[in-house]
């Protein structure tokens, strides 16, 4: 499943289709409380343009694009995203994700300060659920055995 | 004009079913993967006849959209699914 494909079609497509593809993810993000959509569906559309990526393009180039360290890292920055707005709300004296209580920081008023505060919780959940999607994705075309681990085996196996 | 696209989304729905029978009983794989991809093209017109009906055209179309992409990443793996099983 994360080998390279040799078809130019298949590769052409994925190539044109996936900054259209990401771009449209951002859209969904940045719309979602007018239009449906929101962090969740725009993190998924997200995912699945690293998915068609990796499909097309094979592990060797997606590991050099997105590291899986980096996914750990945007998943937890994500949470830490979320958690922190909510925290700071907290701080400034309000309950766990009372948004009008930023417009203290962003020096903005009340409905001003809930709409943005809820863009920074929806970009959050939309960098979390990127990153778990991508790698539920990985861990399962991969059966839980990494490529350079494979060869690193058939290797030794040679040798003995 | 209403009941018009109302009709047209009936009878797709219909259709749907046609094509459902294929995606069950049809011999081999392949026939079950267009026939899925069939099912996922008339669901994004259903989708947008529903919204013209209710005029709320501009909310259907982004999630007719989407559904049109996942449709077609999903018949990418799964005809990549088929070439690594030979």
């Amino acid at each position: 499943m994360i080998g390279k494909s040799d078809d130019i079609i298949i590769k052409t497509i994925a190539r044109i289709f996936v900054p259209f593809l990401q771009l449209y993810a951002l859209y969904v993000i940045m719309h979602g409380h007018y239009s449906p959509g929101g962090g969740f569906q725009g993190g998924v559309i997200l995912g699945a343009s690293m998915a068609l990526l990796l499909i097309t393009h094979g592990y060797d180039e997606l590991k050099r694009r997105l590291p899986e360290g980096a996914l750990i890292f945007l998943g937890s920055l994500g949470v830490l995203i979320y958690a922190g707005i909510g925290l700071i709300c907290l701080l400034l004296g309000g309950n766990y994700l009372d948004y009008s209580q930023l417009s203290v920081i962003l020096g903005v008023d009340a409905p001003h300060a809930r709409s943005l505060g809820i863009l920074g919780v929806e970009l959050g959940v939309g960098f979390t659920v990127m990153a778990i999607m991508y790698s539920i994705f990985f861990d399962i075309s991969t059966g839980g055995i990494l490529p350079e681990d494979q060869r690193r085996e058939d290797r030794a196996e040679g040798e003995r | 004009m209403n009941i018009f696209f109302v009709a047209v989304g009936m009878g797709l729905c219909a259709l749907v079913f046609l094509v459902l029978y294929r995606a069950i009983f049809g011999p081999g794989v392949f026939n079950r993967i267009a026939a899925i991809s069939a099912v996922g093209t008339k669901t994004l017109i259903i989708l947008l006849i529903i919204g013209y009906v209710y005029n709320r055209v501009e909310m259907f179309i982004d999630i007719s959209m989407v559904y049109a992409l996942l449709n077609f990443i999903g018949c990418i793996a799964a005809a990549k699914y088929l070439e690594m099983e030979r």
